[in-house]
């Protein structure tokens, strides 16, 4: 079967009902989509398909022959992060970071399709995704502000004099 | 048939880190030619941010700017013992081990800064990647300078070694039920207020609001710590509505099943969360600080139960608390069967048994001291245990 992955394209020589996510992680080494429940419940595994989030641990292999298949490792680079991987850092929105790989993915989708930073709809789209770490509430503060256009220097994020991550709070006292 | 709206209040203290030597955390620092500087502790950083506030830590002690800070914990080889990511400990136990080393390294640097700018190292401060003298500003060198002179023209290495060990647990006087010492390196405490709609039709509680206050001694880092407290608000939640770990304990197979029969929270159960973080700096912690993380989904559960009796005017006390422990309570009330009970007891408030369901193997006598929570008068009858499985009482 043909697909590209992250505007590669692949060859993959995995059994046809093989799922998608078997196949990325095993076979093409490419290992944020995350094997969590591996039953479609928890939303770790988030991949899109041409665009449009789906579970890649429900996918078969054979069923996305031909189609474009996009990772977080497809959406920016550590050097060029995109708008929702900038959020999720200016925000705060992981802490042991095992949902995180899918809830960017379908983040993207997410604003890319126009979603608002109304808290109600980014529940609604993003209820799919289990975090046990964070609460949820910085995640939606996150993707809010990448859909109201917010601009991120992450750069100033880690070391800006302003930022509480820097300077301990009456330290000096 | 109506939906109720109610208000529940529950509070939680919370000690930090482990009582009795058996956590400690060690941490070394060596400073590089160009002045940048690399901790190495041995701190799983779980999620919880431990690599951030060392750093802060080490950054802030030393006087250098926080990017100049590399956290190594990638190997047990290179990097010291640290006990681990538990008992809310990182931040006071492991924060302590990178500051004593952090100040050793601030000493070093001040000395050799000292012999390059023949000036006491008393009269010399370190702030932002500087080394100046006091009162003189514009008389400084850089922090990056004093390390490449301690390399190549010294022959030193800037380095800084630190471990920190609370001391043994407290010795109680079984009579009186003093304590010879601290039992705890220090205390959190917070409250927490839920509000629930419930509907007496169904049973079921949402949870509308929950508001924390918490006393966490110095918020090192606010961002972080909102962090904690949101987390856990939510797995508090579960545990209050949602959530039962192990639904056929004592069973063998006492685990639940799948994620489609075990329910977590997920943003669509999210209630409004606000949070206040209350500074109530401990004398022995990093710059005040105190632990955060395990407290953090103790007191929504009970929160949520008072807030479901202030609603109903029922007491659920199983937890989850269940739409069909909700409608159970309600039709025991209704039938005049009251608030449930055990042993004919109201159990809700009831110290004594709560104290002692999992204590049912410990027998208090004259060798065993009674838990520092089991309140009785001097020279009182012991508590009676209590079996945790029938409930039935063994004096």
């Amino acid at each position: 079967m043909d697909l590209t992955v992250n505007s590669v394209a692949r060859t993959v020589q995995s059994p046809p009902l093989a799922s998608l996510l078997t196949v990325l992680r095993e076979e093409l080494d490419i290992t944020s989509p995350k094997a969590g429940c591996e039953s479609g419940s928890c939303g770790a595994c988030t991949v899109l398909i041409d665009g449009e989030p789906r579970r890649s641990c429900l996918t078969a292999v054979c069923a996305v022959d031909g189609a474009e298949v996009t990772t977080v490792e497809g959406l920016g680079t550590p050097e060029d992060l995109s708008r929702v991987q900038q959020a999720f850092i200016h925000h705060y929105a992981a802490q042991c970071g095992f949902c995180t790989d899918g809830l960017v993915v379908a983040a993207t989708a997410y604003v890319s399709a126009g979603g608002s930073a109304d808290t109600a709809a980014i529940s609604d789209a993003l209820a799919g995704h289990y975090c046990r770490c964070t609460g949820y509430v910085k995640i939606i503060e996150a993707v809010a502000a990448v859909a109201r256009g917010d601009e991120f220097d992450i750069a100033a994020t880690a070391s800006s004099a302003n930022n509480t991550y820097v300077t301990i709070a009456g330290a000096g006292s | 048939m109506a939906i109720h709206r109610g208000k529940g209040l529950a509070t939680v203290e919370y000690p930090t880190g482990m009582n009795q030597n058996g956590d400690p955390s060690q941490a070394w620092i060596k400073v590089k030619p160009d002045g940048r500087v690399d901790v190495f502790s041995g701190t799983a950083d779980i999620g919880n941010g431990s690599k951030t506030i060392q750093s802060q830590i080490v950054a802030e002690t030393i006087g250098v700017p926080y990017d100049w800070v590399t956290y190594d914990n990638s190997n047990t080889d290179s990097s010291p013992m640290c006990t681990g990511t538990f008992a809310s400990r990182a931040t006071f136990v492991a924060g302590n081990a990178v500051l004593k080393a952090a100040r050793q390294v601030r000493e070093r640097i001040l000395a050799v800064a000292s012999r390059e700018l023949e000036i006491d190292p008393a009269d010399l401060e370190v702030a932002d990647g500087a080394v100046s003298v006091r009162g003189t500003p514009a008389k400084s060198m850089g922090v990056d300078e004093v390390a490449g002179a301690a390399t190549f023209v010294h022959g030193e290495l800037l380095t800084g070694d630190g471990a920190h060990l609370n001391p043994g647990a407290a010795i109680v006087d079984p009579e009186t039920g003093e304590v010879d010492r601290p039992p705890h390196a220090a205390i959190s405490y917070a409250a927490c207020s839920a509000a629930v709609e419930v509907d007496d039709e169904t049973g079921d509680v949402h949870v509308l609001e929950l508001t924390h206050v918490y006393d966490i001694g110095r918020a090192m880092n606010p961002t972080l710590v909102e962090g904690q407290i949101e987390g856990g608000a939510v797995m508090g939640l579960g545990f209050g509505v949602l959530e039962n770990c192990y639904p056929y304990y004592p069973s063998a197979e006492h685990r639940g099943g799948d994620m489609s029969t075990y329910h977590v929270p997920t943003m669509a159960e999210l209630p409004e969360i606000r949070n206040v973080l209350m500074e109530n700096p401990s004398s022995g912690g990093p710059y005040g600080a105190k632990g955060i993380g395990e407290m953090a989904n103790n007191a929504q559960p009970a929160a949520i139960a008072n807030a479901i009796h202030d609603a109903v005017g029922v007491w659920v006390t199983e937890f989850p608390i269940t739409p069909e422990r909700v409608l159970a309570a309600l039709d025991a009330k209704r039938e005049g069967r009251g608030e449930p009970r055990r042993e004919g007891r109201v159990v809700a408030f009831d110290e004594e048994m709560s104290i002692n369901r999992f204590s049912s193997t410990i027998t208090w006598g004259p060798d065993v001291a009674p838990p520092m929570c089991a309140l009785r008068p001097a020279g009182g009858p012991s508590p009676a245990s209590q079996d945790p499985f029938t409930g039935r009482l063994n004096q």
